[in-house]
């Protein structure tokens, strides 16, 4: 693998029973690159970020995280081991946040670090303190999730993934279960990341957004990618067909 | 660095009807109250009418008074082999849970065989093979010279009752552990699945202390029930409630008064156990409240 990938994914097929969701999707992403998935509803973006962390079992295709890779095929079963093994490279993001109820906001951070790590405690609970002061929320590291807003749950969850120092990040549609007065805050602490030089793989659905942080835009519908290059290039001179028609709409909003 | 976000400020006047909504409160509060007394008054009045009626037909209390203390003494055996039955039927049930809930075949098929056997068959025959059929086994096993473990199966009365309550129990309560493994959320198993945990690490950090929570008030039904159902076990002869009552009752013929006796130290058990429980309830419930 070229070092200059720290993600590589070749041919990946899904199949959803008799539904075929992504038929064939290869891409890479190098690191400190932020590269942003597109697409409807249904078009297999979601599915293709959680192939890459094995949420979902990808029915064939080759996966390379971080120099570790992993080749699939119908009927065949990826070791459990080496799967939780490639999913320490990733950090996940989800659109329903996902926090643990039970515990604190500072307990959430640091679940991983004491559970998937075994550190003791006491070094885990700096490292905790450092990643919810990262997303601004260090005065709620005693809060329970009930008691957070949901802007302020997604910033808890995007300090719980990055507390296991992830290479990549991966988002999917993180702010779109959030009221539109809630979404300033999650984007304004992914921006940060990514001036940071963090990688990351988003989803999203906020065009805005995405034009201003994406390296590389990838535009899949269907289940195939049909277009990717600069955001400026999609946004303002789309090459295909279907990116125009998906883009016509808010580029029209944006001309206003 | 951090990033900086505008905390949402409430605006810092006062709502000048707030005296219409502690009133509106205040009220409220007043009707449940009468509500919950009117309840009271009806509870008190069936007690005295059957208090009164059993007075009426040659009911001897003072043979009560001078009794209860006999089967009181059974209190202890009855919440000591309900509290050992229902600790043993915990674990057998999360055992049984987690097999019905594995990929393993044989645990599939392991627990699902012992929900199914001891659902299907009455308490009371199961007492019966424990304790009066095994020992049969027993018997056999140490006339081919294997006297260590014929032992094993000649079981005490006591001993033949937790096992046969743990196991019954256990059965029904893998049942309602799987509904509450299985009532969190897909998403708490993917996010822990995303920092990494393995799958048995994710069932116990992440998705049995919630599912725990959720079944607390069923577990506190089923120990109040096996309270109940403790009863059964004396068939074998065990100095629990229900055997003394029985055996004081046949005594004189005073049947009605004995059994009336047990059967309100039962109630008030219960009763007990239910506060008891309701009580942890809401210790549980500190996490999810606002």
């Amino acid at each position: 693998m070229n070092d200059n990938e720290i993600i590589r994914v070749e041919n990946l097929h899904k199949w959803f029973g008799l539904l075929h969701v992504l038929r064939g999707i290869s891409f890479t992403v190098k690191p400190r690159e932020v590269l942003v998935l597109i697409g409807r509803s249904g078009s297999g973006k979601s599915t293709t970020l959680r192939c890459i962390n094995f949420l979902e079992e990808p029915s064939s295709g080759k996966i390379t995280i971080a120099g570790q890779s992993v080749m699939l095929s119908p009927g065949v079963k990826v070791d459990h081991q080496k799967e939780i093994s490639m999913r320490l490279s990733t950090g996940m993001v989800f659109q329903e946040f996902n926090l643990f109820p039970h515990m604190t906001a500072l307990e959430n951070v640091i679940e991983g670090l004491l559970t998937v790590k075994k550190w003791p405690k006491d070094k885990a609970i700096p490292i905790g303190m450092r990643y919810l002061e990262k997303v601004g929320l260090l005065d709620k590291r005693d809060v329970h999730p009930i008691r957070l807003s949901g802007g302020q749950k997604q910033r808890v969850a995007i300090a719980r993934a990055l507390a296991m120092e992830p290479k990549v990040m991966l988002f999917d549609e993180p702010t779109s279960a959030l009221d539109p007065e809630l979404i300033g805050e999650v984007l304004d602490v992914m921006k940060q990341l990514a001036l940071e030089g963090t990688t990351m793989i988003i989803v999203t659905h906020e065009m805005g957004f995405a034009c201003d942080v994406a390296d590389r835009i990838v535009f899949i519908d269907r289940g195939e990618i049909v277009e990717e290059g600069k955001a400026n290039d999609i946004f303002n001179n789309p090459q295909d067909e279907r990116t125009r028609a998906f883009l016509e709409p808010i580029r029209k909003v944006r001309l206003v | 660095m951090a990033v900086e976000t505008l905390p949402y400020s409430r605006p810092p006047t006062e709502d000048p009807d707030l005296g219409m909504g502690k009133n509106l409160l205040a009220y409220q509060r007043k009707m449940r109250l009468i509500q919950t007394a009117k309840i009271g008054l009806v509870w008190i009045a069936l007690i005295a009418f059957l208090t009164f009626a059993l007075l009426q037909l040659r009911f001897d209390p003072a043979y009560v008074f001078s009794h209860y203390g006999f089967v009181l003494q059974g209190l202890a055996t009855t919440l000591g082999i309900s509290l050992a039955s229902i600790g043993v039927a915990t674990i057998l049930a999360l055992l049984g849970a987690l097999g019905k809930l594995s990929n393993n075949a044989i645990a599939q098929g392991l627990s699902s065989f012992y929900v199914s056997i001891f659902r299907g068959t009455p308490l009371l025959i199961q007492i019966y093979i424990i304790y009066l059929g095994l020992p049969q086994i027993g018997h056999q096993l140490q006339s081919y010279g294997l006297t260590q473990l014929g032992h094993l199966f000649t079981l005490t009365a006591v001993q033949s009752g937790i096992l046969a309550l743990s196991l019954n129990y256990g059965a029904y309560m893998t049942e309602i552990f799987r509904a509450g493994i299985q009532s969190i959320s897909h998403g708490q198993r993917e996010a822990a699945e995303s920092i990494g945990m393995t799958r048995w690490q994710l069932m116990r950090r992440i998705i049995l202390p919630q599912a725990v929570r959720v079944i607390i008030p069923d577990i506190g039904n089923q120990f109040i029930a096996m309270q109940k159902d403790s009863a059964q076990v004396s068939v074998m002869g065990i100095w629990e409630m229900t055997y003394r009552a029985n055996r004081m009752a046949r005594q004189e013929s005073k049947f009605m008064e004995m059994f009336v006796v047990a059967a309100l130290f039962y109630w008030l058990l219960t009763i007990v156990s239910s506060w008891l429980e309701g009580l942890l309830e809401k210790r549980m419930a500190h996490a999810y409240e606002r």
